[in-house]
């Protein structure tokens, strides 16, 4: 379990400074475009394709993060209700549905990965349009990996829930 | 047509606290599997997150919204809406609601005003004789407040998800939201007047500190607004003007934060909640494209037409569904999910795309309020440590409030669209 714990820590600090750097390029990327269409009528064309990869590495990743704090947007009406042995089997249920979607994704997104890669268009400044897709199959990979671990938490650790 | 038992399946799964955005990938996939389509098929329409240049401000309000949250913005504010309409009769309670309606405004409806603002306003509410039941009601009401001025993050999805103009749905969205403040406010005086509250005598030394101490953070919604609605910028360089003045203005003119201990965490955890809502919009896109090829809005519309031909019938009935998805759904899930089916429905009866969303929200918003599950009351009663019955009652008189305010907007499409035809002519 101490390993477990161990990596899926290791996990979220990369995550966190990659989120931290791609919000960075975002703030200044987007000013830097504003002044320059502003002031000097003009701006960098590669500016919005980067902007618009940036959402989605941070879609991705913070959404792995959110898997690993457990602070995923759910409806949370009748769990209120079970008892806390209930409570138990339930989530692991829920975790184990969300794994199985997760891995279907994760194979899904690597076919498609695949597919990118065979007719690789240049989205900006030589950067491939595979190279920036790949974040979806890492995304869903780590989110597997984070409901699985999840899952062998609730079963053998006594008070997580 | 996929497997109707495993739908209902997995509906029940979702009502566990099972993650909103592996349902819907679960419906997806399924809806995608019953017509021989390849899974990449749903992945394709995630990457279509990467091809939307609007989704940009997204990322940027929210990181200005949690560090004017984190600050001591929420002070300033309360300051100053005291001292200028705090001499009123029930001045207090209005400051709280015109407070709130800007905050939310800023940071989105995810329960931050409750626990920043509400948590500072409601001992003096206390202090102020307002009573209890009041004072809790109030405070929960306002924490979704706000939701239709610009640039509420709900506004932005909104546009996003129907396809209509931003910057539109941003000028709509001033007269109706006013009309909720104005609404809650007459009823906070005329509820007050009575009671011996405590005034403060007004002051212009006092709205003149007050004015200075938040004068950096006065010409923000001016910025905002003024710049869109003359054309001088879009709604994204609008968010990144907003993310880095927010930014100099609480790190190093007010140094309110500091960069070493709270730039960072306000960055990450700013962006576990634009991951969370944005995975619930990839798994979405990939279902609304299989919905809408085969033309499910379509059937839906023949099917509703053989009973209602009316359009106030229908926004009558829309109401209520919303009022029930907004008891059930985060706002940010229910725009994803719902909007993409209601809208060509809507359309056809002839419903302004740009009304509907005012009409939209304003039913979201009620519904974080309305019993037994509306997201507020939860907050509130935690916030506040009161038991969830007596939150219950006590913003029951404020719903009734709120729903003469969106029968009005419902049936008066102009409350909405004035101020756009104004533009236009």
């Amino acid at each position: 379990m101490k390993f477990l714990n161990f990596i899926d820590e290791i996990i979220a600090r990369v995550e966190t400074v990659l989120v931290i750097i791609l919000l960075s390029l975002m703030v200044i990327v987007g000013f830097v475009q504003v002044l320059l269409r502003n002031l000097f009528q003009t701006g960098l064309l590669w500016a919005d394709p980067l902007l618009r990869h940036a959402v989605l590495w941070i879609a991705f990743i913070g959404a792995s993060i959110a898997t690993y704090e457990d602070r995923h947007i759910n409806i949370d009406i009748l769990t209120r209700l079970l008892s806390p042995k209930l409570k138990r089997l339930v989530s692991i249920l829920t975790n184990a549905f969300a794994l199985v979607v997760c891995i279907i994704l994760f194979k899904a997104s690597v076919d498609f990965i695949k597919m990118e890669f065979e007719y690789p268009t240049e989205v900006f400044r030589g950067v491939k349009n595979w190279m920036l897709e790949i974040i979806i199959p890492i995304g869903f990979g780590l989110m597997s990996l984070r409901f699985l671990f999840r899952i062998l938490k609730i079963i053998f650790i006594k008070n997580i829930l | 047509m996929p497997n109707l038992v495993l739908i209902i399946l997995f509906v029940l799964f979702a009502l566990f606290r099972t993650p909103l955005f592996a349902v819907i990938s679960a419906i997806a996939i399924l809806s995608f599997l019953s017509i021989q389509t390849d899974l990449s098929a749903v992945i394709i329409e995630m990457v279509r997150l990467a091809n939307t240049s609007t989704l940009i401000a997204i990322p940027l309000f929210t990181f200005a919204g949690y560090i004017l949250a984190e600050s001591n913005t929420p002070k300033r504010l309360i300051n100053l809406t005291q001292a200028l309409l705090g001499w009123l009769p029930g001045g207090l309670a209005i400051v709280v609601l015109v407070s709130c309606a800007i905050f939310t405004a800023f940071t989105g409806a995810s329960g931050i005003t409750i626990v920043a603002i509400g948590g500072l306003v409601f001992p003096a509410l206390i202090k102020g004789n307002y009573t209890e039941k009041f004072s809790l009601g109030l405070v929960t009401t306002s924490g979704s407040l706000g939701l239709l001025f610009p640039p509420s993050l709900p506004l932005i999805l909104y546009g996003l998800v129907a396809q209509v103009d931003i910057d539109k749905l941003f000028i709509a969205g001033i007269i109706p939201g006013i009309l909720l403040v104005l609404i809650l406010s007459i009823y906070s005086v005329a509820k007050n007047y009575k009671i011996r509250t405590q005034i403060q005598k007004f002051s212009f030394s006092n709205l003149w500190r007050a004015t200075l101490d938040a004068i950096w953070e006065i010409p923000l919604p001016f910025i905002i607004i003024g710049g869109i609605y003359s054309g001088i910028f879009t709604v994204i360089e609008a968010s990144a003007i907003t993310a880095v003045y927010v930014l100099i203005v609480e790190f190093f003119i007010y140094k309110d934060l500091s960069i070493k201990k709270d730039l960072f965490k306000i960055m990450k955890e700013s962006m576990v909640l634009v991951g969370a809502i944005l995975i619930i919009l990839a798994s979405a896109l990939g279902l609304t494209s299989y919905l809408i090829d085969e033309q499910v809005p379509m059937k839906i519309f023949d099917f509703i037409q053989k009973y209602i031909s009316s359009k106030y019938i229908f926004l009558f009935l829309l109401n209520l569904f919303l009022l029930i998805v907004g008891m059930l759904m985060d706002i940010f899930s229910a725009i994803i999910v719902v909007v993409p089916i209601i809208t060509p429905i809507a359309l056809k009866f002839g419903v302004d795309p740009v009304h509907l969303g005012i009409i939209f929200l304003t039913n979201l918003e009620i519904g974080y309020l309305t019993p037994p599950v509306g997201l507020n009351l939860f907050i509130s009663s935690f916030r506040f440590e009161k038991p969830i019955i007596k939150i219950y009652s006590a913003t029951l008189p404020f719903i009734l409030m709120l729903f003469i305010a969106l029968l009005l907007i419902t049936y008066i499409p102009d409350i909405s669209l004035f101020l756009l035809k104004l533009k236009a002519s």
